[in-house]
């Protein structure tokens, strides 16, 4: 991926917040025990992850870096700090970085928010904390012991001149109109930027020149399937960005009413469970950094076929329009053999009901039932042929 | 001021009666860095040319890094390059070789 390729290896090859970025190396510079810890503020996407990464590396700092997921509850957060806090670490010279602090939120943390706090009052080594707002009364605890540095969006047109870089560098080139669009559609966000530039300069859908973070599940999933190669399908499957369970279950009912073999079937309907089981243990555990996987599970699936396109509903057509007109007069229609049979209707459709129809078609049973229920007999009958 | 805050725009001190501009749920700010309209180009220490630019209206000036490209030295020979260098002159802290 371009976003991976062109990372930048150094901070002074980083773009914008020139100020905010020089304030930081002067922090790691002074940097001494009992030192305030770092706060980096700022929307996603402009580098403050980055810039923790590589401020590691320039300072040759060994860097633990957290979540907030991951500092929830208090003995979780002295379980990962402690033995670095204590100078216990078998690592070299560390330093602490725990993205998206603000995501703490205080209820639904067992004191984490808490004991966060209470290292950051005395910290013996660096800490960098990053997060998207300082506005939550959480982060208001948090701003009062830490040195926040804000970074802010990048210049559209600055975005510009890194964007035109790149191009430049994998030698190919695009219209100054679509390079407006992209930074607009980006919203200052480099790195979605710059996925949104790979995604149209490697092909996908480059008449309309749409963005895959405004493009719908519809056309996701069926440019997907249509995919020329691996890499071509992993950048689409990247640019849907709707909710996790709603792409697992885009894919499920696109594969389920696609006209598939059975072999093709399930090894697909395997790569969905997996992604599913693993969407079941990021809602059980809160552990949101386990969704990075998702995709990379749900690649799986790429096959260039042609049989698979999108589908809203994961019952056939078929299927779904017996449901719905024929469904309100089967269940008034098992009510009444039910009842005439002694059962309840639920245990009458799931076990006696096919066999009913039998009996009434091979006239072994003589319901006495209202004219209006003759048609659906009769659907039902040749169903069950 | 009747109290003291701290400036949205250059996030330093507004003491008590010092002019202030504030607006409910966004903050405060100096008289003076509320008057900012146009970003300064990095390259020729110009002024970057905001209202002539064509991500005017896609550019909060007040919100966005304050740092920019002028069009002339955007239509420069490798102005990513120019940029670079004239980040790594004004802030020696970026440069790697100091």
């Amino acid at each position: 991926m371009w976003s991976e390729k062109y990372r930048p290896q150094n901070i002074s090859d980083m773009v914008g917040n020139e100020e905010s970025r020089s304030s930081i190396i002067e922090w790691f510079t002074k940097w001494k025990k009992g030192t305030k810890p770092l706060l980096i503020v700022g929307p996603p996407g402009i580098g403050k992850t980055t810039i923790a990464y590589l401020v590691a590396k320039q300072f040759g700092y060994d860097m633990i870096g957290l979540n907030a997921s991951d500092v929830r509850s208090k003995s979780q957060i002295n379980e990962i700090l402690s033995p670095v806090l204590g100078n216990n670490s078998v690592l070299g010279i560390p330093m602490i970085f725990v993205d998206e602090v603000d995501g703490i939120h205080g209820r639904g943390d067992f004191g984490g928010a808490e004991a966060l706090i209470e290292i950051l009052k005395e910290p013996t080594v660096p800490i960098v904390l990053a997060a998207n707002s300082d506005t939550s009364d959480k982060m208001k605890s948090i701003k009062k012991v830490v040195k926040t540095i804000y970074f802010k969006p990048i210049p559209p047109r600055l975005l510009k001149v890194y964007l035109e870089n790149i191009l430049k560098k994998e030698n190919t080139n695009i219209g100054p109109g679509t390079v407006i669009k992209i930074i607009d559609k980006s919203h200052g966000d480099i790195r979605s930027m710059i996925n949104l530039t790979q995604s149209l300069v490697t092909g996908f859908n480059p008449q309309t020149e749409k963005s895959f973070e405004s493009i719908n599940v519809e056309d996701g999933i069926n440019a997907f399937f249509k995919a020329n190669s691996v890499d071509e399908a992993r950048s689409i499957l990247y640019s849907i960005q709707i909710d996790p369970k709603l792409k697992i279950d885009a894919f499920y009912s696109s594969i389920i009413t696609s006209n598939l073999d059975k072999d093709t079937l399930a090894k697909l309907l395997e790569i969905i469970s997996e992604a599913d089981v693993l969407y079941g243990k990021i809602m059980t555990t809160q552990n949101w950094r386990l969704l990075r996987y998702l995709n990379e599970i749900l690649i799986g699936i790429y096959q260039q076929d042609e049989r698979i396109r999108y589908s809203q509903y994961n019952l056939s057509w078929p299927l779904l329009n017996r449901i719905r007109w024929d469904g309100k007069k089967i269940k008034a229609l098992s009510s009444i053999l039910a009842k005439k049979l002694h059962l309840s209707s639920s245990e009458f459709i799931t076990m006696c009901f096919p066999y009913a129809l039998f009996c009434i078609k091979n006239k072994k049973l003589e319901f006495e039932l209202d004219e209006n229920f003759d048609e659906i007999v009769q659907k039902e009958m040749e169903l069950i042929q | 001021m009747k109290f003291p805050g701290t400036c949205i725009v250059c996030n330093k001190k507004i003491e008590i009666n010092e002019m202030g501009l504030w607006a409910k749920g966004l903050g405060v700010k100096h008289q003076k860095c509320a008057e900012v309209n146009e970003l300064q180009c990095i390259i020729c220490k110009g002024s970057a040319g905001c209202s002539h630019c064509e991500f005017r209206e896609n550019c909060d000036i007040q919100m966005v890094s304050q740092l920019c490209i002028c069009k002339k030295c955007n239509e420069g020979k490798n102005p990513f390059d120019s940029y670079l260098k004239s980040v790594r002159q004004d802030f020696p802290h970026l440069n790697p070789k100091s």
